[in-house]
């Protein structure tokens, strides 16, 4: 097969985006918060079509700053719901993103005849279409595809955000009584990496779509966890699982012409599938909770 | 019996503590010496953990405070070092017994610095010290609950406070290191330490601690252990007709009134 720029963009972007998730996974999954990361990917959703409407355009720093607000909004209220209202976490999941998802929905449908958002395009994204989406600045310029400009910028901040918080990220996912007795804000911490989370859902969802991000994040942590409990070595090995996903989603949705997000999300699942029954330590414990789920 | 010192190091004002509408502690005064070996003793449910987590500002009194060497918990975090409880966290988080002993490190680091050499160096020498060096590189879920229990006392040595606060550090941990660990604490005393121990054997207690807080929902006593540890005040601690706060409990669950909100 000859070198296919076209190929070569989508698997780039499809890559950094899948970086850029599963970096964020790997604590949300260790703070036992992938739902929450669901919840955000979804609440957004008001957040993008309130910034469209106000600054008229699917790109560019409002988008980004709406979600980033709505997603923080979200997290406050469920944490609201489950600590002091006293409801089960999961179901102030449930009913926050739900409902702020609903109020998305109902703004598109309602903007339908007067902006250019649809719920497919927030929904499942395109990163086919990355490659003819270029940035032209205003002088005419072609500068390259957009979305993996955005995709770049997205992976730069999550990386810096993770390198420069490590530490407090480290200690307030272990031991949140610890961290906080020490002096650090562990809500502060908190709102920080939701904050990260809403921002890469809004920044990859022209791509892959507000459902297909959260696959990213929980997929290739999860499957990764599986195989090592060092923390270091557990980001690497969700850095390239997020990468092999791009890289063979894209040609099994070449093969299959077919969605490519869909394509990548697959190829997480299966290596996580793949990784349960190879990893043998895994096999009786399955079967423990299976014999254990029968008795109940 | 509660017996009130001069220049304390731990002092309790007036402490009330309620979770939702069910008031934990009542009316706590109390003043620590330093230099101790401090034994909290109580029934279930007495607020025992409340009342360290409350002068740790982990959870929010209604009314009262408390002071740390005279001065406010913000000023002196550096000093204070807290060991919760083992079940508190999941011990699957990825991470060696050294990597959680390191932790202790970190508020001396502050933001964006990473731990080194010398910070490597001194927790090892705390791994050593609750006899787990040969374990500083295990995974910590591969652990005994006993060597858990080890490896948070060592990571509150690595924070080198002049406080140590202990939720049930002799939990799930056998008599041999049990024994070994009350003589490390009583090493640190002679050394002008202060450590705060929730505990849970009231036989064991007059052996390993020369001072005694005895709680249930309110204080009973607080004083040395010669003076305090009586079949009266033990009585009063853990029997009979001390329900009567539970039962106000009770009675303000079952009214309108409700003496928390204003």
């Amino acid at each position: 097969m000859s070198f296919d720029p076209n190929a070569f963009i989508i698997i780039l972007t499809g890559s950094m985006i899948a970086i850029s998730c599963g970096l964020l996974g790997v604590f949300l999954m260790l703070r036992k918060m992938a739902m929450t990361g669901d919840a955000i990917s979804h609440a957004v959703l008001p957040g993008i079509v309130i910034a469209f409407l106000i600054s008229g355009s699917r790109h560019g720093l409002a988008m980004v700053i709406g979600a980033g607000l709505v997603g923080i909004i979200a997290t406050v209220f469920i944490e609201y719901l489950s600590n002091k209202v006293k409801l089960q976490s999961d179901a102030s999941i449930g009913i926050t993103f739900t409902s702020l998802f609903a109020i998305g929905i109902i703004m598109i449908t309602f903007l339908a005849n007067q902006i250019d958002l649809d719920q497919d395009c927030v929904l499942y994204g395109e990163i086919a279409y990355v490659p003819i989406d270029l940035w032209i600045t205003g002088s005419g310029t072609i500068m390259g595809p957009r979305v993996t400009y955005l995709s770049l910028i997205n992976l730069t901040l999550v990386s810096l955000f993770i390198y420069l918080f490590f530490k407090e990220l480290k200690i307030s996912t272990f031991d949140k009584e610890f961290a906080a007795t020490i002096g650090l804000s562990t809500v502060g911490v908190n709102y920080g990496l939701m904050g990260m989370v809403s921002y890469t859902t809004v920044s990859s969802f022209e791509a892959v779509g507000a459902i297909l991000v959260v696959a990213l994040m929980v997929v290739p942590p999860a499957t990764a966890f599986l195989w090592t409990k060092n923390l270091k070595r557990l980001i690497q090995l969700t850095v390239a699982l997020g990468i092999l996903a791009s890289f063979l989603g894209y040609y099994l949705a070449f093969f299959l012409n077919s969605s490519i997000a869909g394509a990548m999300a697959s190829v997480a699942g299966f290596f996580f599938f793949l990784s349960v029954i190879l990893n043998r330590k895994q096999i009786p414990a399955i079967k423990k909770k299976l014999s254990k789920m029968k008795v109940a | 019996m509660i017996e009130q010192i001069n220049n304390p190091v731990v002092e309790v004002h007036d402490l009330m503590v309620s979770y939702g509408q069910n008031p934990v502690l009542w009316n706590i005064d109390l003043t620590l010496p330093a230099g101790n070996l401090i034994g909290i003793l109580g029934p279930n449910g007495a607020g025992k953990s409340t009342l360290i987590k409350a002068i740790m500002g982990l959870v929010e009194a209604n009314s009262g405070y408390s002071k740390i060497f005279d001065q406010d918990l913000n000023h002196v975090r550096n000093r204070v070092s807290y060991v919760p409880q083992r079940e508190s966290v999941d011990w699957d988080f990825p991470a060696s017994a050294l990597d959680i002993v390191m932790m202790g490190t970190y508020h001396h680091l502050g933001l964006f610095k990473r731990p080194g050499k010398k910070e490597k160096e001194l927790a090892m020498d705390c791994l050593q010290k609750v006899n787990m060096k040969a374990f500083a590189k295990r995974q910590i879920s591969e652990l005994s609950g006993g060597q858990q229990q080890r490896v948070f006392i060592a990571r509150a040595l690595a924070q080198q406070a002049d406080i140590y606060f202990m939720d049930e550090p002799f939990a799930g941990v056998d008599m041999s290191t049990e024994k070994a660990l009350v003589s490390l604490f009583q090493e640190m005393t002679a050394t002008g330490k202060t450590v705060i121990v929730v505990h849970h054997d009231i036989y064991s207690a007059g052996k390993y601690f020369n001072w005694l807080i005895m709680l249930n929902m309110h204080l009973i006593a607080s004083g040395p252990t010669e003076k305090v540890l009586t079949e009266d005040l033990l009585t009063k601690t853990y029997g009979g007709k001390l329900s009567m706060l539970t039962d106000i409990g009770e009675l303000i669950k079952k009214s309108d009134f409700n003496p928390l909100k204003n």
